[in-house]
């Protein structure tokens, strides 16, 4: 049996607020991640959720508990500050505000600035820019400045920079909340790519609906626990519970529980509108 | 009850500069009073510069803005008159906060409108709890609370003014699902309850279908839309063709149709939808028992 | 807001653009030394403006870009030369009224004066701002002055703080738009009242502007570290600079100008001072 990828077991962490009191966080929370998943983790704000992924980038330590990656235990205060930044270089993280994960003013410096820091030759640094950029689809603005970018294409330069440190996992630290509908797209098509065509792990941290149902697999995290674990059909089947977690759901599987609710028989579950329509199609006969 | 219309509008940025950029293009719409309108468009399809002249924070260089029937740039020395009558909610408005507390945060608007201190105090709590902010939060400093919670301090501050119009640029852009539903509440009741007239810009197509009376399409700095929320969503075609998402029920609506069910496309709630799949559902499971 | 150019670069395709960062330095400080020091008698200066013209040729940089990069000193080139012409004695005495007397050395010394003003400005822009993006200059700098690596100064760290810094102008910029705009709305008064009021006006500009600074700060370091960012260390660079023959060539002629300069002067022919 291999190991899996990501294996957490039993963290916690609190933070203190301003009189010293300890505020918990996450709370014994355990899970295990393979290598090549598509997981979404939902959670309002103030779930924990965010916290979680700095805890999988070693940017913060757990109170008590295991990370292991591939293994490894990531919990380990005597690690090297060298095994430090080969880890962080397998489990890279796209976070929420692009303008403060740029650093360079020409685009292509930006991505090279991850290899740079890893002391890559200056030829292989080359090659990787080139096809980070040509992977996120922004070969053509490798010479143009970052602030003139739109927000989207702003947050493909900075994936590309974690591409081109060669990871094998990537958090996305709600990376599409403060883009608009087409940045969204954009982003969310090359996170698609990255998993199904280039395998990395993909751990997508949202409170969008739509993109959870994107996900093979759904965590929900609330208070700092996992509340529902599954794929997105089957979390989303939970309408009641989600609600009470302060989230939502899609509108087609809320139209579809409420047809229920009036005595309608839908077999099966759903999460896309295409699911939905052939639910109702197959239960009017249309399919 | 107050009525902004614009007659004829252009708007340049960065006028004279290799970078000039024509924002509006002979745009004349407007706002009717009492009621909920929305903006939707892409970026760059105008609405932010649109609303930015709502309020004079812009000046148009060609054409007119009419408040309540006066040109608001008659006297430009008074501008910030039709600043406190049309209170503009900017994006992510908590970067605007800077006081000690909560409470002299919301009170900057008044202040500046030279009220008394009575008044500001009344007007401070009034608006607190058209957000849903404790009272006990006043004296607390605004960079101690939660995202969601900032948010509701900076629309406070705006409300506090009492403009007669109110528009909010993606008031609930980053908030969770409970969020944003709490703050499009709050400002459904606030519309109710005073009888301001509202603007909303938003990207968020079910948003939109949720909360707004009108909706106003822009895109390319034109006016592309204009109607009742039946009119513009009824017309998915023309929306699509503006790029523009449309309302998860509506694209289900469409689903369906192609498969050969009669539905049609300008349903765009759940409350909708239900209306015309149940009895078709009921039918058919009736069908079955004979 | 979001256009503003940042050190004026000039993006073209000139010889001047295509050398080294380096060499561009160097040449911009031998430069700054002939036109200082070198220019004695009426050859020298008249070589001087030559080099000048030639320069903003080269560099391809449009007169008018040239001469409104002039504007701002140009209150204080008038000011140095009426103050040599007005406060410099000689023999040759052209004008005199009052208690004011003009002489030819005066004149000359002004005209001289303005030459070296504008050979210095050009020189230093066409060389370090025209022709050179902020990022190769502060690359550059950070080269030259790697030596100094040895003596533990934290070179590289100075030049990574100048790269953030020059990221993070035009955000901070179009951020104090955005918060000047929201507190307008609030009916703040940036424009009229006594300096004291003015100032006290931008509280609410620059309160939210620091407390943004800060969270990008934070948000970059972590940003920087889960990028793998630990100081200079193991670093490598993709672009690696390699001289070229013309470098050097460029250098050599910059040398020549400044002996030819010295020997002019040395000569002594032209009006001395």
């Amino acid at each position: 049996m291999d190991l899996p990828f990501i294996k957490v077991e039993n963290i916690s962490y609190s933070y203190r607020d301003e009189d010293g009191a300890a505020i918990p966080v996450i709370r014994d929370l355990s899970l295990e991640i393979e290598k090549g998943e598509f997981v979404a983790v939902l959670g309002h704000n103030g779930s924990g959720k965010s916290t979680f992924a700095k805890l999988l980038n070693m940017i913060l330590t757990p109170k008590s508990g295991k990370i292991y990656i591939d293994g490894k235990d990531i919990t380990d205060e005597n690690m090297s500050e060298e095994e430090v930044f080969s880890l962080r270089r397998r489990v890279g993280m796209v976070f929420q505000n692009p303008d403060n994960q740029l650093v360079a003013t020409v685009v292509e410096d930006d991505v090279a600035f991850g290899p740079e820091n890893l002391g890559v030759p200056s030829a292989e640094i080359r090659k990787r820019v080139d096809d980070a950029l040509a992977t996120v689809g922004m070969s053509k603005y490798a010479k143009h400045e970052p602030h003139r970018l739109s927000g989207g294409q702003k947050q493909r330069v900075a994936i590309a920079g974690i591409i081109a440190m060669l990871p094998e996992c990537i958090i996305f630290d709600e990376s599409t909340a403060m883009l608009d509908p087409i940045g969204r797209k954009e982003v969310l098509a090359t996170v698609k790519k990255l998993n199904s065509e280039m395998g990395i792990t993909v751990i997508m941290i949202t409170h969008y609906m739509d993109e959870a149902a994107m996900a093979k697999r759904v965590i929900v995290l609330n208070d700092g626990r996992i509340a529902l674990d599954g794929a997105p059909a089957e979390v989303f089947e939970r309408e009641e519970e989600l609600r009470s977690y302060g989230l939502d759901v899609p509108q087609c599987t809320s139209l579809i529980h409420e047809l229920r609710r009036c005595g309608v028989r839908l077999d099966g579950s759903c999460s896309t509108p295409e699911e939905c329509a052939s639910l109702i199609a197959r239960a009017l006969g249309k399919e | 009850m107050s009525e902004i219309t614009i007659e004829k509008v252009s708007f340049y940025h960065g006028k004279g500069t290799p970078y000039e950029l024509k924002a509006l293009d002979d745009v004349s719409l407007r706002i009717h009073s009492g009621i909920i309108t929305g903006i939707i468009g892409h970026t760059g399809s105008g609405k932010s510069t649109l609303v930015e002249l709502f309020n004079g924070i812009l000046k148009p260089e060609e054409g007119r803005v009419i408040l309540d029937g006066e040109d608001i740039w008659a006297k430009p020395k008074e501008i910030r008159k039709v600043r406190f009558k049309v209170g503009l909610v900017m994006q992510y408005p908590e970067s605007q906060l800077f006081e000690e507390t909560i409470r002299q945060d919301i009170s900057f608007g008044p202040k500046n409108m030279g009220l008394s201190q009575e008044e500001i105090e009344e007007r401070v709590l009034e608006a607190a709890s058209f957000v849903g902010l404790d009272e006990a939060l006043l004296s607390k400093s605004p960079f101690d609370l939660s995202g969601g919670q900032k948010r509701r301090v900076a629309i406070a501050g705006v409300i506090a003014m009492r403009p007669d119009v109110l528009i909010l640029d993606e008031p609930a852009a980053g908030l969770d699902p409970s969020g944003r539903e709490a703050i499009f509440s709050n400002i459904v009741d606030y519309k109710n309850k005073t009888g301001s007239t509202v603007v909303i810009v938003s990207h968020s197509m079910e948003d939109m279908a949720k909360y707004c009376d009108r909706i106003v399409v822009m895109s390319g700095g034109r006016v592309f839309m204009d109607g009742s929320r039946d009119e513009v969503f009824e017309d998915t075609e023309r929306l699509r063709s503006a790029g523009l998402d449309i309302p998860q029920i509506t694209s289900l609506m469409l689903l369906l149709r192609e498969k050969g069910i009669d539905v049609d496309g300008g349903i765009y709630t759940i409350e909708g939808a239900m209306s015309r799949l149940l009895p078709l559902l009921e039918n058919r499971s009736k069908g079955d028992i004979q | 807001m979001k256009n503003i150019a940042l050190g004026q670069y000039y993006p073209a395709k000139s010889p001047i653009h295509r050398l080294d960062p380096r060499i561009k330095v160097i040449l911009a400080i031998l430069y700054i030394v002939c036109a200082t020091f070198l220019g004695k008698n009426m050859i020298s200066f008249g070589l001087l403006l030559l080099s000048a013209f030639l320069l903003i040729l080269l560099g391809r940089i449009p007169m008018k870009t040239v001469l409104r990069g002039i504007m701002p000193v140009l209150f204080v080139m008038a000011f140095a030369a009426l103050f040599q012409i007005f406060g410099k004695s000689g023999e040759i005495l052209l004008f005199e009224w009052k208690f004011i007397h003009i002489y030819l050395e005066g004149i000359l010394a002004a005209v001289f004066m303005v030459v070296r003003i504008f050979a210095l400005i050009v020189g230093t822009t066409i060389f370090l701002t025209y022709t050179t993006t902020p990022i190769e200059l502060t690359d550059a700098i950070e080269d030259l002055l790697s030596p100094l690596k040895k003596l533990k100064v934290p070179v590289h760290d100075f030049a990574m703080m100048m790269t953030l810094a020059l990221r993070f102008i035009p955000t901070l910029v179009e951020e104090t738009d955005k918060i000047m705009t929201a507190q307008k709305a609030r009916g703040a008064d940036f424009t009229t009242g006594s300096i004291i009021e003015r100032a006290k006006a931008l509280i609410p500009v620059l309160i939210p502007l620091i407390v943004s600074a800060i969270r990008h700060a934070v948000e970059l370091a972590v940003a920087m570290e889960c990028r793998c960012y630990h100081g200079d260390g193991v670093r490598t660079r993709m672009t690696v600079r390699h001289l070229r023959v013309t470098d050097f060539v460029v250098l050599l002629l910059m040398i020549g100008f400044g002996a030819s300069l010295v020997w002019f002067n040395i000569l002594g022919i032209g009006f001395s001072l």
